[in-house]
């Protein structure tokens, strides 16, 4: 058919990158079929939103007709429970303590995550705040109940598995004058913090408004047993 | 013959395993350097029947062509000239026009090439 009488390694060899060159192009092509475009986040993140909102929606419902189903029963102790529980909003004596990012900039060669706040920072305040006798907190609004975390997650932190950015405001009811020293103690949290220039501010109130807890309260591994005398400790 | 035709499978093999992939931002140049090197492959092969194939005009082209396309695309894209579509036309006319010559030659080589008839 065709007869090169020269160069013919060579020629081989420009055809083997033309070989490759196609290989590596169809393979481009095909991922760039298979990946997800824009368009369709968008929509996805759309769609996820309606149905978060959706199920608030029913959540709230579900809510409003436990609490009349409660009331039917005219129950007191499970208004308790759920009070301790944390499934009502409440309010009463207590104090509101807002943390925000230092507004110092970090100095050349310092770490400048020190000047932001962490989810140590947060815990190291609600406990401070729990060990001064805190019947109910919350966070941005999430309210803290016995299984709430909170967790790094990324530049923002998660509560409830919410994630909420600066200024965080938490507000706690219980003795006021308390939880104030508690905070304000020497050594204590403000005065760390203060260190590294993170603005906390705190103030009492006579009546502070902690909202419920809105997340699911089932309970798929534990069960309910009889108390076991040998595996107590 | 056989030779070209095992290179370009042991090439297309290579780049089949190999995990390679092109990032996103530079598939517009990889697709018209690649489009350049079928130009110049085509215009080897008619070179060859035609009888006057010449090994060092074909490789110098073959690269030169490729590398020159993608950085005409990658200039133009700095420039806001959209470059990218004129590589294309250009070398889709010119693969076109070869492959069309081609088959003349081959044609004419198996002698069923009527005679005096205009191109279809």
């Amino acid at each position: 058919m065709i007869r090169f009488r020269q160069g013919r390694w060579s020629i081989a060899c420009v055809c083997m990158v033309l070989g490759f060159m196609v290989a590596v192009q169809l393979r481009t092509t095909a991922d760039m079929k298979g990946s997800v475009s824009y368009q369709r986040i968008e929509e996805i993140t759309a769609r996820l939103l309606n149905t978060e909102q959706e199920r608030d929606g029913l959540k709230e419902e579900l809510s409003a007709l436990r609490k009349q189903k409660a009331s039917e029963a005219g129950g007191s102790i499970s208004e308790d429970i759920r009070l301790r529980a944390g499934l009502t909003p409440v309010e009463g004596e207590g104090i509101i303590v807002k943390l925000e990012d230092s507004s110092a900039t970090a100095k050349a060669g310092e770490n400048p995550n020190l000047y932001l706040i962490h989810d140590d920072d947060l815990l190291k305040v609600i406990n401070e705040l729990r060990a001064a006798g805190a019947e109910a907190i919350s966070i941005n609004g999430q309210r803290l109940i016995g299984t709430s975390e909170i967790r790094c997650a990324g530049p923002t932190l998660s509560v409830n598995n919410v994630r909420s950015a600066p200024p965080f405001e938490i507000r706690a009811i219980g003795d006021s004058k308390s939880l104030e020293s508690a905070i304000r103690m020497r050594g204590g949290v403000a005065e760390t913090l203060k260190v590294w220039g993170i603005q906390l501010e705190v103030s009492t109130s006579s009546s502070v408004y902690v909202p419920a807890y809105k997340g699911s309260t089932s309970h798929t591994y534990a069960h309910e047993t009889e108390e076991k005398e040998g595996e107590s400790k | 013959m056989i030779l070209p035709i095992l290179g370009l499978v042991a090439g297309f093999a290579i780049g089949y395993v190999f995990p390679v992939v092109i990032p996103l931002a530079y598939a517009k140049l990889f697709s018209v350097a690649l489009l350049a090197s079928l130009d110049s492959v085509f215009g080897g092969l008619r070179a060859a029947l035609g009888g006057h194939f010449d090994n060092t005009v074909f490789i110098s082209g073959f690269f030169t062509n490729a590398l020159l396309a993608a950085f005409l695309v990658f200039v133009g894209d700095r420039l806001g000239i959209d470059l990218y579509y004129v590589a294309l036309l250009t070398f889709g006319f010119r693969i076109f026009k070869n492959l069309a010559i081609l088959r003349r030659h081959l044609l004419k080589k198996h002698g069923l090439e009527r005679p005096h008839l205009p191109d279809e």
